[in-house]
């Protein structure tokens, strides 16, 4: 009986429906998404304790929050009256924790409240301090300072603090590599650019704060830069750089998708001829993306930019989906259409989907967030754009499309290709050789860097090592990580770290390392120092002995007795002291209460110059519990090296997890390994080129790879099953249209909608391999070349060349019965 | 151009004109060189000394303190600009300036910190440095200098430009003989003041 192409108006109906329901969700779900920019999503979703502290870092630390100013340009006056009026707005505005020009104004509170608790917070403070001998050696080193220019600094406090705790509570708050000082605020080493840090209020993961911030700083600039107008700012630092790259990630994809569009539509409309199959051919489309991001938002809660970017990439697989059946049900026009079609068209289509779903499942079970998105986003992608296809389109087109377009002559040049191409094959393994030969040679074929990942331009790199470099002291790439079950353990654990590294500074291993307990002791010590105090009698007995026949007299040390007297009853120093004072940032930024109720204590190591001992520093640190030194530009690429290794097992394992199912399918190693060939060839040939050229690969380009195995699979498949399925998938019209000469020989049409296929997939990603982001870039790099080469090699290795002679070059040399049956 | 014009007339003027103003000339050189011992001068003498070593004693005279306080220890220079004031007595303690980098050690703990990052401090050490290495531009730059005496006896006094500074210090002066620092006195803004008496060794 005849198959029937016929749609009952019910069926339209209710699939349309039910398409424009799920349509509507995903675009529900879409709108209250968030799309974030960072580089977190690629940081591992279960750390171990090392990266949970380097994760907590980039996303809310300090350094995530730390954005760099310099000022440009003008006299060294005007940079400086410049950064002045800006600091003081940027101040005013809110938005910043702290904003630090170098403006020493500030301190001035900072210095009463240091001098008020100086015998909570002075290192030196013991009973032994008090001792004669040990006033004798204080009270001598505090006179001499004094005649000197730092003694004008002392002197006002000799009655009070003859002992000189105040100095040497500061001392230790001196930086090691602050800036340079230029005018009264800071620059940069050659003193032509003035300086500035500040860490915002919002937190490193949220864009849109940190986009006001920036937005405030270039609006209140606008003024500063009115008395001054040949002045230039500088913006840099990790807010700058999410905020940016969002901006930047928008417009790509914007101009990605519309261009991309634009070439896949013309490409349909070539082929089709018709705007109706042009409308019909989108629809699969648009499914897929929308089903891709929806999904991800759904699974993930937000959505990386680099997922929406790779996304424009379904544009191309999606649309194949489309090609297909608009080619092949018009195949079967008059013999049942769409249901013909779902007979003999169908299962090689669902089969090429699931080797897709096979590669980029292997992604989805990344422990890299970043990772897993694209493995999602590609499996919903396709799911959603292949149900679309099955289901919508043969209530819209039941008999595919009618128009042809130039599919005639495309055919024909496919056809013509495909008999050529055999003729190449033994170049072809040569040039496979060849280029395996250079992926051996050549070293360090794989870079490991997160920053690859990242779409930060290399100027905008540029500019944050310069401002980094400018402002030496402003950022902690080096630290020790103190973590404690509650405050006062982290503090004490904090103080020990401490006492540890003090001799490497002597040592020159490093130049100082920043404590939280400096402003704010362990109560512990803090007690330890109070209980220290002599009462008054005792005091004034030992500065008898210790200021006996020296210059400074015992008895206008009174104002010290009554200190040190009153110093014995404060409360102790605690965190909430802080609050609402101009501190308070310094210990935010330097502590971090954890959600469970433990603490953590960052401790910012000082390089010498710019080096660092950290193998010492771990070597002092070594069998502590809780401490942990990291650097963190190490770090991340030791990070990143842990997550390329990750990528390439699941590589391998996506890209084994398609030959299986291929075999599955054919149940013949023969054919699978013939099936098998042309990739491998494909990969290789992808990946010498790269090589030649000096590219590095990273993770970005192992999923383009994988996706030259997933997509080119089909390729092969398609080869193979033209010889062994021809037989089943012959109509009486396919039949009819072929002379007997070619009666096994691809019909044209067949070759027609694959060509079209594969154009599509190059042009949409060799349009991304334009991308001025990277992570885009590379897998559009590797993806259109690999799938052009995919193609063409399924082609030249193509199994009915393989069965007959080999040498034999003449056109009809397939025309033989191929030597395997179909399962 | 008239002297020209009149020896063009006959030729035996002007070679007698000519040899007049050789003379002066010459004569008004070795005047202006014995009677101008400026920076110039003095610095040119001092850039000649690529190392130094010396001892120093230190009075400091301290409004509320009685009697001097009194230090001593030894300096050491070496070209370009590495720079160390030891003190041994009373207290052991040490400054050594190096480029840009400076490292202080008092009482058993060493701190280093970065020069341009406290031009204050930058400026009194330069003092001291751009004497010794003979660096014009420096001293230029942080002081207003003048330059008594001859080469065998000199005296620089330095008053700080910078408005901060000249709040802290009013003025240094330092005394030498030929390529040889002999003192460095202090005068600060309070009425403090402290005398640095330098004594060569070695060479």
């Amino acid at each position: 009986m005849p198959l029937d192409s016929q749609v009952s108006p019910r069926r339209r109906l209710v699939t349309v429906l039910l398409w424009l329901v799920l349509v509507l969700a995903a675009v529900w779900q879409i709108t209250r998404t968030s799309f974030v920019a960072d580089l977190s999503a690629f940081l591992p979703a279960s750390p171990d304790a090392q990266q949970r502290v380097l994760i907590e870092q980039l996303q809310s630390g300090t350094v995530a929050r730390t954005m760099l100013i310099g000022i440009d340009g003008g006299t060294a006056k005007q940079r400086a009256d410049a950064s002045r009026a800006l600091a003081a707005k940027m101040r005013g505005s809110g938005l910043f924790e702290q904003v630090n020009n170098g403006e020493t104004e500030a301190w001035t509170d900072i210095g009463k409240w240091i001098v008020e608790h100086r015998y909570q917070l002075s290192p030196a403070i013991t009973s032994q301090h008090f001792t004669p001998e040990g006033l004798k050696a204080a009270i001598g080193e505090t006179l001499s300072l004094l005649g000197t220019p730092l003694g004008n600094a002392v002197k006002p406090l000799l009655d009070r603090d003859p002992t000189g705790e105040t100095t040497r509570i500061a001392e230790g708050l001196i930086p090691s590599s602050a800036p340079r000082s230029e005018e009264g605020v800071w620059s940069s080493r050659s003193g032509e650019r003035a300086v500035l840090v500040a860490g915002t209020l919002a937190s490193g993961s949220d864009l849109d704060g940190m986009q006001v911030a920036i937005n405030r700083v270039r609006q209140e600039w606008t003024e500063v830069e009115r008395a001054a107008p040949g002045l230039v700012l500088r913006l840099s630092g990790a807010p700058v750089f999410g905020v940016d790259s969002r901006a930047q990630i928008e417009r790509e994809i914007h101009w990605l998708s519309a261009v991309g569009t634009v070439l896949v539509s013309s490409l349909l409309l070539v082929a089709f001829a018709s705007l109706r199959a042009l409308g019909v051919a989108l629809l699969p489309v648009a499914s897929g993306v929308l089903a891709g991001i929806a999904t991800v938002s759904l699974v993930f809660g937000s959505v990386h930019g680099i997922t929406l970017g790779f996304g424009t990439t379904l544009i191309g697989e999606a649309v194949d989906y489309a090609i297909y059946y608009l080619i092949q049900a018009r195949g079967y026009r008059g013999q049942g259409g769409w249901r013909a079609w779902l007979q003999h068209g169908w299962p090689t289509v669902r089969l090429g989907l699931l080797t897709s779903i096979c590669g980029f499942a292997a992604l989805v079970f990344s422990g890299f967030p970043g990772l897993a998105q694209l493995g999602v986003f590609s499996v919903a992608g396709l799911v959603g754009a292949i149900l679309a296809t099955r289901f919508l389109l043969p209530v819209l087109m039941p008999e595919g499309s009618s128009g042809t377009g130039l599919r005639a002559q495309l055919g024909a040049f496919a056809g013509w290709a495909v008999r050529l191409l055999p003729r190449l094959r033994w170049p072809l393994l040569a040039l496979g050789v060849a280029a395996a030969g250079v992926l051996l040679v050549r070293h360090e074929l794989w870079h490991a860097e997160l920053g690859s990942l990242s779409p930060v331009s290399k100027s905008a790199m540029d500019l944050d090592a310069s401002l980094r470099a400018d402002l030496s002291a402003g950022d902690a790439r080096s630290l020790v990580v103190v973590q404690g079950p509650d405050l006062q353990a982290t503090l004490q654990l904090a103080e020990a770290v401490v006492r540890k590294l003090e001799p490497l500074v002597d040592a020159g291993a490093l130049a100082g390392v920043d404590s939280i307990t400096r402003w704010l002791p362990s109560l512990a010590t803090q007690q330890a120092r109070q209980a220290a105090l002599p009462d008054a009698a005792a005091l004034q007995a030992s500065l008898a002995q210790a200021t006996a026949g020296g210059p400074l007299k015992a008895e206008r040390l009174a104002p010290f007795v009554a200190e040190v007297q009153a110093a014995k009853a404060l409360p102790p120093i605690s965190i909430e002291s802080f609050n609402g004072t101009a501190l308070k940032v310094i210990v935010d930024a330097m502590t971090l209460k954890r959600a469970d109720g433990s603490w953590v204590a960052l401790l910012p190591l000082q390089p010498l110059g710019d080096k660092l001992d950290l193998p010492a520093v771990q070597q002092a640190l070594q069998g502590m519990a809780g401490v942990q030194s990291l650097e963190i530009g190490a770090e991340l690429t030791r990070l990143y090296a842990r997550y390329l290794r990750e990528a390439q097992t699941q590589a391998l394992l996506g890209a084994l997890a398609v030959v299986v199912l291929i075999g599955l399918t054919l149940r013949s190693w023969r054919r699978l390994l013939r099936v098998c060939q042309p990739l491998l060839l494909a990969v290789v040939l992808t990946m010498g080129g790269l090589a030649a050229f000096g590219v590095q690969l990273g993770i970005l380009h192992l999923v383009g790879l994988l996706l030259v195995v997933a997509v080119g699979s089909n390729y092969a498949l398609f080869f193979d099953m033209l010889q062994h399925g021809a037989a089943q998938r012959d109509t009486p019209e396919n039949a009819a249209r072929r002379g007997p000469a070619e009666n096994t020989a691809p019909d044209s049409e067949t070759l027609a909608s694959l060509l079209l296929a594969n154009l599509t997939m190059v042009l949409s990603f060799g349009l991304i391999a334009l991308s001025s982001i990277p992570a885009l870039a590379s897998i559009g790099r590797v993806v259109a070349p690999g799938v052009l080469l995919a193609l063409v090699l399924s082609a030249a290795l193509a199994p009915r060349a393989v069965g007959k002679a080999p040498r034999k070059t003449l056109p009809d040399a397939g025309d033989a019965p191929a030597p395997q049956q179909a399962a | 151009m008239i002297t020209t014009s009149a020896a063009a007339r006959t030729g035996r003027h002007r070679t007698l004109l000519r040899c007049a103003a050789l003379l002066c000339g010459g004569l008004m050189v070795a005047i202006a060189h014995a009677a101008a011992f400026d920076l110039n001068t003095l610095a040119a003498l001092l850039a000649q000394r690529k190392s130094a070593e010396a001892k120093f004693t230190e009075e400091r005279f301290v409004s509320g303190i009685d009697g001097p306080l009194r230090a001593s220890g030894t300096l050491s220079f070496t070209a370009p600009d590495k720079f160390a004031r030891h003190t041994l007595e009373p207290q052991a303690e040490s400054m050594i300036v190096d480029g840009n980098n400076l490292v202080l050690k008092r009482g058993g703990r060493t701190r280093q910190m970065a020069l341009d990052a406290v031009p204050e401090v930058t400026a009194l050490i330069e003092a001291v440095r751009g004497t010794f290495n003979g660096n014009v531009a420096t001293l230029q730059k942080h002081f207003n200098t003048q330059v008594e005496g001859g080469a065998d006896k000199w005296t620089l006094t330095l008053k700080p430009r910078d408005e901060k500074l000249s709040r802290q210090v009013r003025e240094l002066q330092i005394t030498g003989q030929g390529s040889t620092l002999r003192s460095v006195g202090l005068w600060l803004s309070g009425g403090d003041r402290s005398l640095m008496l330098i004594e060569p060794v070695g060479k």
